[in-house]
């Protein structure tokens, strides 16, 4: 999967866990750009994501986090 | 403290619903529907008499949590039941949850759960993630 099929399925998982159909994120979206992710919805997306990829972050990694672009990097990298 | 878990790690209880725990959630939750209190009601829809309210299954889920787990200091971060049986005042529900998945990057732990009768038929099953803080 090349990174732009992947944000596509992480705008998804966006859709689903904060239950709004009209996000749509880019790589350089962040948290500050997104009405509700907020650290406990931060929680619920790295869950999901996980479970949508079969990947495992490390925790150090998810605090390096510091836009979209950096989370599917680190799906790439799995 | 997520040590404390491992994939299908599993912990049960025993809750009775007997005349106390039916009064008190009674008054907790103010729920009086016929459903609850009257058996010739509950029997008129095909039941067997009165029926106990399902979301006091959650209060078990709670102390569950709460009290029975090999760490205390957790925090339930979702939860979702399906209520398959009905459920009657003065009988003995086994409690049973089994750990589906860790998230360690976050601290999480994601338990599958069911409740059974005496009869061990499912009365309701969900899920429950918790976030260990």
């Amino acid at each position: 999967m090349n990174k732009e099929e992947i944000l596509k399925i992480v705008n998804e998982v966006f859709v689903d866990v904060l239950d709004n159909p009209n996000i749509v994120i880019d790589l350089n979206t962040t948290a500050n750009d997104v009405e509700d992710w907020d650290s406990l919805n931060h929680i619920q997306l790295v869950v999901a994501i996980e479970k949508r990829f079969n990947v495992r972050f490390k925790s150090n990694e998810i605090r390096n986090w510091e836009n979209v672009n950096e989370m599917i990097e680190s799906i790439l990298a799995k | 403290m997520i040590d404390n878990f491992h994939i299908n790690q599993t912990f049960s209880n025993h809750f009775d619903l007997n005349e106390d725990v039916y009064a008190l959630f009674l008054k907790l939750s103010n729920d009086n529907n016929h459903m609850h209190v009257s058996d010739d009601y509950a029997k008129e829809y095909g039941f067997e008499g009165k029926i106990m309210h399902g979301n006091i299954l959650n209060a078990f889920i709670s102390y569950f949590i709460g009290e029975c787990l090999p760490v205390k200091n957790v925090v339930i971060q979702s939860q979702s039941i399906d209520f398959k049986k009905p459920v009657y005042i003065n009988t003995k529900i086994q409690f049973i949850a089994t750990v589906d998945s860790i998230v360690e990057s976050v601290n999480v732990v994601i338990f599958k759960f069911n409740f059974q009768n005496s009869q061990n038929v499912v009365v309701a099953k969900g899920k429950i993630q918790i976030g260990l803080l």
